[in-house]
């Protein structure tokens, strides 16, 4: 670890802040002058054509808010030189995925329909968080709508890259927020999880991601993509920080009626507790897989990549040493039809929630006269909509349709009971498995090239393959780094639980944390960042 | 329980039909793209009938179930005003004397 | 040319009556405001908002579906997602309820003149937001969203009326239903109360139903009776031509009272329903359902027919007393404090205090007059104290008066001149001071008398006892 602020974890700038030995104002320049360093241009749809430059930068962002930010760490000096409560993320530099509304702020959902869209209010997560003193860098680049798990269906470009490997993709959706918290370029940033939004980059680039509960955190101002399966959530440079900020989000919110009136955990206090005791489950189902082959279509029965494989098993070890009980052969049949219903059940809503986008309220209007209303909402969407969200618009049509329905969304959501009911049977303390968590690789392989699997939409909905049954039940997921592979690319792992069992599952990841802390894997930094700090 | 028959892919007709109620003015070759795209996530979908599943299994809109003990309060009849609404309007593409402006859709009389 | 029997079904959609909308706390009434004052990002539709449902309106809705009998009111139901695009429609899909509605199986007992009590059947009733309002200028629209999230009922009928006044009589029978149980003002001009028309017709005896057209946009009964009618003769004329009825979906144009149509085929009904992700089912509690319907009125029609046995008033006095709920309740009161016959008060109410109602364009309730005062008024009047022309009169002093009509007429002097000899010296003075009527009397214009009743009232500001001044003239003239 180097000295510089950006680099420390929330907690500990926090506590260092409060003690005195920098400013909120000196947090703020330290992250701004590491984006100064590594992102290189930010995002944007003017540009098209590509600089050689881009290709060894992250382009977190695209948007960087300093002046909201300076006027943040403004107040949070203020707070702290009269002796009053800055607050819990006092000083905390943060990215938030430009898939939540920002007062303000152009809050684009990584797409040209909404690229001038300036919003004139605040999502209550993002809310939260600045109340809690934290300081909002900026907001990064993401998957069109999120729709992807690479990052590349952006508008926006150039692409986020992986700072691991400047070849890879991020993952996605939320790839700007894993890409600056791995950078430096932000402490926390605040992610959506639809189908493994969060936890994916997450392990992609080598920090921490944790998709909450269905309803622990409030929806109110993340541009939906699929309602029903929608989570914001963490994205970390570890557990604690993961914990403390989903403190600051979690809880009900008088603007989202499906957020629950669940009980509020100290997340942070739990932490240290160990996992003497939990039971912790393997499923092959989550070990084997089923996924296309990128030639034929064919779906095929096939392995992880054996490093993710193996990593599995070393964090199984290593939490059995910890005194946890590990059970082996945890049946889950129904999440081998996690993707198809995936399929059926996220087009359905965002075909829906994508009808708001036409050209009359705000966002991009086609130029020119035109001839009637409807050539007007053809032309603006058409122009306004890339690839992706007008796959899913034109899937979602096509699923919903009288004629369709029952096949298709009634399955589909059946499918998503099955799966939830297999994890039920898996958690419930009278049950065979009587589990606390369940142990899985986050995903199938690391960090993929660019443009490797971009252009086909079903390989890359595979992606999510490990990481969507979580999203069907509800429950929450925590993704953790847990190695690097033989090209130094980050492995994760991930434990789900039961509703609102987050403390848990943060508690299982802080015990690994600190029984690896001394691997040699974990004083190896991001590759862009070696190589541009050393020049 | 018989197999269901194969549905056909999306042919240019039912494309046509749900680029026009997706409301999309469509580039060609980005059409050919989206059809192409859209029978390969059909072929995947497909499996989706092949699932053998009671078909009492309940349906739910989410996977939590809200029970009484999480669902949020119901929301009193209060008057919240947003003060946003100068906000709101200054995002429209084109507004006149504070209403928001749309071509008109063409209608014809019946004699 | 052979008769034809017309199947008129109405979807009626109903503004509830709430302060706030019915999924963001922005002011439900905007009538009297500017265009887009009263929005907020939720009913505007702006990304990343959430609706919130207002409880007000569920309760309402559940008194609705009690007063019209409905057998099913779902303890669970649901809100689904009509996905359509329309410039008034800011989410592009409007939220409503689908397979699941609120309640089922309802029933209005429809009284129609001349006839026993018609059945028009309730299919469904259902929560929705309504959407925003457009106005046409020169080829353009011009879009307002402060109606977006108003709430609304929707209350489908089955096919049971059969005429252009049958719906008029349907409607009139809802509006007095809605304010009687104040769920909504219904004011149709206002759009409080909007009813889209599904007509057929058919042969007389034939139980077929033949292809409907749906005529919406209308907002006055009157302008729905015209554009009924309109499209039932529209409708024969195209059968006897040997035409057949398309599905169309009309407008009707009340300024130059034509039907029209949309032009292409935007009509198409292809709304993708599915269950809203954002909002949980609708609950109603076995418990609250029952406090609900506790809580509910008597309802009109069975108001009428106790008016009629209770206080042995003929139907038409009851009819116009149960024309609104305070009247009923302003009658009923002023009877016991009355304590004498009902069909006494009956006829003050309807000829005086309904004249008083009318001029100031309230109901009994917002009058500001105390049935008591009625009461005495009329007891002041029985007890020959004041005459009934001052009791007319004190009955506008009495609206909003501190002091009671017997205190009133006290300090204002107001009390029947009863005296003889006060009278016989007004009237003696009346004589001499005109000495051509008496002349023109005496010469046999008896009928002149009255006028000399007239300017002996004048002279007593109203208060001479009339029966007694006109013995005492009749007396002096024929002198």
């Amino acid at each position: 670890m180097t000295g510089q602020i950006c680099d420390l974890p929330a907690l500990e700038l926090v506590r260092r802040l409060k003690r005195g030995e920098f400013s909120a104002g000196e947090a703020l320049d330290s992250t701004l002058a590491r984006i100064e360093l590594v992102e290189g241009r930010s995002g944007s749809v003017q540009n098209t054509s590509a600089d050689p430059l881009d290709a060894a930068r992250v382009h977190a962002y695209i948007t960087v808010t300093r002046e909201r930010a300076r006027q943040q760490a403004r107040a949070v000096d203020r707070a702290l030189a009269s002796g009053e409560d800055p607050g819990p993320l006092a000083g905390v530099p943060l990215a938030v995925k430009d898939i939540f509304c920002v007062a303000g702020t152009p809050s684009t959902a990584g797409s040209r329909i909404l690229a001038n869209f300036v919003s004139p209010y605040t999502a209550t997560p993002v809310a939260r968080l600045e109340a809690a003193g934290a300081l909002t860098i900026g907001k990064a680049n993401l998957d069109e709508f999120t729709y992807g798990s690479s990052n590349e269906s952006s508008a926006f470009n150039p692409t986020t890259r992986n700072p691991w490997a400047a070849d890879r993709v991020p993952g996605g959706s939320s790839g700007g927020s894993a890409a600056a918290v791995a950078a430096g370029e932000a402490t926390l940033s605040l992610g959506t999880d639809t189908s493994g939004s969060i936890r994916q980059p997450a392990a992609f680039c080598g920090v921490v991601g944790l998709k909450p509960t269905y309803g622990r955190v409030s929806r109110y101002g993340l541009i939906a993509f699929a309602s029903s399966l929608d989570s914001p959530g963490p994205l970390a440079r570890n557990t604690t920080d993961a914990a403390l900020m989903l403190g600051a989000i979690a809880g009900p919110d008088w603007r989202d009626s499906t957020a629950a009136n669940a009980p509020l955990t100290d997340y942070v206090a739990e932490l240290e507790a160990g996992v003497q005791g939990l039971r912790v489950g393997l499923s092959p189902d989550f070990l084997r897989l089923r996924t296309p082959d990128a030639e034929t279509g064919e779906l095929r029965e096939q392995g992880l990549q054996p490093e993710i494989e193996q990593a599995v098993r070393r964090v199984a070890e290593t939490l059995a040493g910890l005194g946890a009980e590990i059970v082996e052969d945890v049946p889950m049949p129904s999440v081998r039809f996690a993707i198809p219903a995936y399929f059926v059940i996220s087009r359905v809503e965002a075909a829906s929630n994508l009808h708001r986008y036409d050209g009359v309220k705000y966002g991009h209007r086609a130029a020119g006269p035109a001839a009637d209303l409807s050539q007007l909402y053809r032309r603006s969407r058409g122009e306004g909509f890339g690839t992706q969200p007008k796959l899913r618009i034109l899937m979602g049509m096509y699923v919903s349709g009288a004629q369709y329905e029952k096949r298709y969304y009634e399955q589909a959501l059946r499918v998503r009971t099955a799966i939830r009911r297999d994890f039920e049977r898996a958690f419930d303390q009278e049950g065979p498995a009587r589990l606390d968590a369940l142990l899985a690789p986050t995903t199938p392989t690391t960090a993929f090239e660019l443009g490797k699997v971009y252009g086909d939409s079903v390989l890359m909905q595979y992606a999510d393959l490990l990481t969507v049954p979580a999203n069907h039940a509800g429950i929450p997921a925590l993704s953790v780094p847990a190695g690097l592979d033989t090209s130094r690319l980050p492995i994760g792992v991930q434990w789900m639980g039961p509703d609102f069992s987050e403390a848990t599952l943060l508690r299982i990841g802080r015990a690994y944390e600190r029984a690896t802390a001394d691997q040699p894997w974990r004083q190896i930094r991001p590759a862009i960042l070696r190589e541009l700090m050393s020049a | 329980m018989a197999e269901a028959p194969k549905p056909k892919p999306i042919d240019e007709q039912v494309f046509q039909h749900l680029v026009q109620l997706a409301a999309l003015e469509l580039q060609a070759d980005e059409a050919e793209y989206l059809r192409h795209e859209l029978n390969a996530q059909l072929d995947a979908i497909r499996e989706l009938e092949a699932v053998r599943i009671a078909l009492d299994l309940p349906i739910t809109s989410h996977g939590v179930p809200y029970g009484p003990a999480i669902r949020p309060s119901p929301r009193g009849d209060q008057i919240r005003p947003s003060e946003l609404a100068d906000a709101i309007l200054a995002q429209a593409p084109e507004v006149m004397d504070r209403y928001l402006v749309v071509p008109d859709l063409p209608r014809i009389d019946l004699e | 040319m052979p008769e034809y029997e017309s199947v008129i079904g109405l979807e009626t959609h109903i503004q509830v009556k709430t302060r706030s909308k019915i999924f963001c706390g922005c002011k439900a009434d905007s009538w009297n405001d500017p265009p887009n004052v009263n929005i907020c990002p939720v009913c505007t539709g702006l990304p990343g908002v959430l609706p919130v449902l207002n409880q007000e309106v569920v309760a309402k809705a559940v008194q609705l579906a009690s007063a019209l009998h409905a057998e099913s009111i779902q303890g669970e139901s649901y809100f689904a997602r009509k996905n359509y695009f329309y410039p008034d429609l800011p989410k592009g899909y409007q939220i409503s309820q689908y397979d699941e509605p609120l309640a089922r199986a309802g029933r209005f007992e429809l009284p129609l003149p001349g006839r026993a009590l018609a059945t028009v059947g309730i299919s469904r009733l259902h929560l929705e937001e309504d959407a925003g309002r457009t106005i046409y200028q020169a080829g353009r629209r011009l879009i307002d969203f402060n109606r977006c999230g108003v709430p609304l009922v929707e209350m489908v009928t089955e096919p049971d009326l059969r005429s252009a006044d049958e719906v008029a009589q349907f409607l009139i029978r809802l509006r007095q239903l809605l304010r009687w149980l104040d769920i909504s003002d219904a004011d149709m001009e206002r759009g409080q109360l909007r009813c889209d028309a599904n007509v057929s017709i058919r042969e007389p005896g034939s139980q077929q139903l033949n292809p409907k057209t749906e005529i919406k946009n209308v907002n006055s009964i009157t302008n729905v009776r015209q554009a009924v009618q309109a499209e039932i003769e529209r409708q024969i004329r195209e059968v006897e031509a040997g035409r057949t009825i398309e599905s169309w979906t009309l407008d009707w144009d009340d300024e130059r009272g034509v039907l029209s149509r949309m032009r292409s085929k935007e009509t198409e009904a292809d709304y993708r329903y599915f269950r809203e992700p954002d909002l949980l089912p609708i609950r109603v509690e076995e418990t609250e359902k029952r406090a609900l319907q506790q809580a509910l009125p008597e309802l009109p029609l069975a108001r009428r027919a106790r008016l009629v046995q209770a206080y042995g008033l003929p139907e038409y006095d009851a009819e116009i007393l149960t024309e609104e709920r305070s009247l009923a309740d302003f009658f009923e009161t002023s009877v016991k404090a009355y304590a004498g016959d009902p069909k006494r008060v009956s006829n003050w109410v309807m000829n005086d205090v309904l004249r008083l109602i009318r001029q100031a364009g309230a109901t009994a309730g917002e009058l500001g007059l105390q049935p008591a005062h009625l009461a005495e008024i009329i007891q002041l009047v029985d007890s020959g104290m004041i005459t009934a022309g001052v009791g007319k009169e004190l009955l506008e002093q009495a609206r909003n008066a501190e002091r009671s009509p017997r205190q009133l007429v006290e300090e204002q002097g107001l009390i029947q001149v009863t005296d003889s000899d006060v009278l016989r010296e007004a009237a003696g003075k009346i004589l001499q001071a005109n000495p051509d009527q008496v002349e023109s009397y005496r010469a046999g214009k008896k009928t002149i008398l009255g006028w000399f009743v007239g300017q002996l009232m004048r002279e007593t500001g109203g208060r001479a006892d009339a029966k007694k001044a006109r013995e005492l003239l009749q007396e002096l003239l024929e002198r």
